[in-house]
């Protein structure tokens, strides 16, 4: 792969200088440490802010340190996955669209270096952000419940690290594809609103990369069969390389889209 | 020696016809200018020779690539060249050292003389997203040699620039003409006058007239004597008593030499057998904008 470590380095820098490297991680740890604290505090909060009626008693369920863990993933399917995507829409389409592509596109340059630079420095830093966000909400949980089982919590964190990988790889792909435009809109309906249709209607099958995220919290019971999660990994898998495969050829393809 | 040959080149959008059966050979250190005007083809002809658009039909032969990939022997420069950012000079120069083949240690020290060469020494640290138009364009051509290309393509390389910013890159490419083969595209002329070898007029895709300039020159030269006097009235008795057929505007006098036998002795001795007061005789052949307007505009 001709280039990778240049490009790698390039990539590199460009989030270190666009501060990605640091505002990504600060977001999903910001949200893991929000997430058991808004819990253990909100019937307090509720009390003192709440203007609630005299004699008027909520009833709060009985959270386990694992349910406020699990109970993470959901905020960062919709806020997490909304900023993968606003973040990284542009990453192909946007070079083209300025023209800063074209002086790479007229070297010898291996589309799979290009596209796998970028693939390899997202995913990196959106996977550490993931297990930053969760090892916080992990400690937090730790001292405000009861603590959550590590071996079953590192399950669970590197299930929901295959869910961003396909995320991040989906964006990548249609970035490589699309214009910016079309890469949010499909980016966002996929993986934003798709996994609610899914949720809905997709009782029907057990096997999806969607399901994922649901999946992972199944590590939290021994007693589960985890087939479908492994037939959804394997699935997930397939389709991560398939849509590398389809980025590379398209960024090739597209080349000449560069403005010139 | 000749360094690319480009046989029926075609490019076609849909039904529209970008570049019509374009051919022509670069010889070995010559600067060629691709002449035309907007949408004559010739920035698709150069993504074409670049690598960056496939051609639709027809064949581009570098002579001397005994590598299969023949962009890490061409250097490009576009129009309005644009750089990432967060990126500096030197950063940028030696990551496009590199994927063209250089290897690590030899390339920043040759992005660093590239450099300094196009007057980047101490601009060359800073982050692009700073540089005004005129810098842009030199770290463009810095990016476009520091691998020593052999073929240099360049879009429009000065129209953007300012006539100080225009200068120094005229300067530039012609130091650079020394080492390498420049083909370039242009709709100031006075560049193309200033340096070529040849010269390709384009018109909607077409090649409608290539050579030298000399010999372009020749062809379309149109040889004029202008004779400018102190009063009309010396110019309107020059035409009724000389022999020769004359256009008069004002106190000037524009014989045509291309028309009839005119020597510049005769025309000496006719204006010395009375006095007219002549102020200037000048001898004048069709500009390369003239030429320009003939061969692209009026063919």
């Amino acid at each position: 792969m001709n280039g990778l470590g240049v490009l790698l380095l390039k990539e590199w820098r460009e989030m270190v200088r666009s501060f990605k490297l640091l505002w990504i991680p600060l977001v999903f740890i910001f949200f893991g440490i929000l997430e058991p604290i808004t819990n253990y505090y909100l019937p307090e909060i509720m009390k003192t802010v709440g203007n609630l009626p005299e004699g008027a008693e909520f009833t709060w369920p009985e959270l386990q340190g694992k349910d406020i863990f699990v109970s993470l993933s959901g905020q960062y399917q919709f806020i997490g996955i909304l900023m993968i995507v606003l973040a990284f829409m542009g990453t192909i389409a946007g070079e083209r669209k300025s023209g800063t592509a074209t002086l790479l596109y007229v070297r010898p340059l291996s589309f799979t270096s290009y596209f796998f630079s970028k693939w390899l420095v997202i995913n990196a830093v959106l996977v550490a952000s993931v297990w930053l966000g969760f090892s916080a909400n992990w400690y937090y949980v730790h001292i405000l419940y009861d603590a959550v089982e590590p071996k079953q919590a590192l399950a669970f964190i590197m299930t929901y690290s295959l869910w961003i990988v396909f995320a991040t790889t989906t964006v990548l792909m249609f970035s490589a594809w699309l214009p910016t435009g079309g890469t949010a809109f499909a980016g966002i309906f996929l993986l934003v609103f798709y996994p609610f249709i899914d949720t809905t209607i997709g009782a029907y099958w057990k096997v999806s990369p969607w399901k994922l995220p649901t999946y992972a919290s199944d590590w939290f019971d021994p007693t589960l069969d985890r087939s479908h999660l492994w037939m959804s990994g394997g699935v997930t898998l397939l389709l991560i390389v398939l849509f590398i495969v389809f980025g590379i050829w398209m960024s090739k393809r597209n080349a000449a889209k560069t403005t010139v | 020696m000749t360094l690319l040959h480009v046989d029926r080149l075609t490019k076609q959008f849909g039904n529209a016809l970008a570049v019509d059966a374009l051919s022509f050979e670069l010889k070995e250190h010559t600067a060629t200018a691709l002449i035309g005007p907007n949408g004559a083809g010739k920035t698709t002809t150069l993504s074409m020779l670049a690598g960056l658009l496939s051609a639709t039909d027809g064949s581009i032969k570098f002579q001397k690539s005994d590598r299969r990939d023949v962009r890490s022997l061409i250097g490009f420069l576009p129009q309005a060249p644009k750089f990432y950012p967060w990126l500096s000079a030197l950063e940028f120069t030696e990551m496009a050292a590199r994927i063209s083949g250089m290897e690590a240690r030899h390339a920043k020290q040759e992005a660093k003389k590239t450099l300094e060469f196009v007057g980047m020494a101490e601009a060359m640290t800073k982050k692009t997203a700073t540089f005004s138009g005129g810098m842009k364009q030199r770290l463009g051509l810095a990016q476009a040699i520091v691998h020593k290309p052999k073929l240099l393509l360049l879009d429009e390389p000065v129209a953007a620039l300012d006539p100080v910013g225009r200068r120094q890159v005229m300067t530039l490419l012609k130091e650079i003409q020394q080492q390498t083969t420049i083909l370039y595209s242009t709709h100031i002329l006075n560049d193309a006058e200033e340096m070529t070898d040849q010269l390709l007029f384009l018109r909607q895709g077409k090649l409608v007239e290539q050579g030298t300039l000399d010999g372009v020159r020749e062809k379309y030269a149109e040889p004029k004597i202008v004779i400018e006097f102190d009063q009309i009235e010396g110019a309107r008795l020059f035409k009724e008593s000389a022999p020769w057929s004359m256009t008069i505007e004002g106190r000037k006098a524009w014989l045509d030499l291309s028309d009839q036998a005119v020597h510049m002795n005769d025309i000496f001795s006719s204006l010395s057998a009375k006095t007219y007061n002549v102020r200037k005789v000048e001898r004048q052949t069709a500009s390369l904008e003239e030429i320009f307007m003939k061969v692209v505009l009026d063919s």
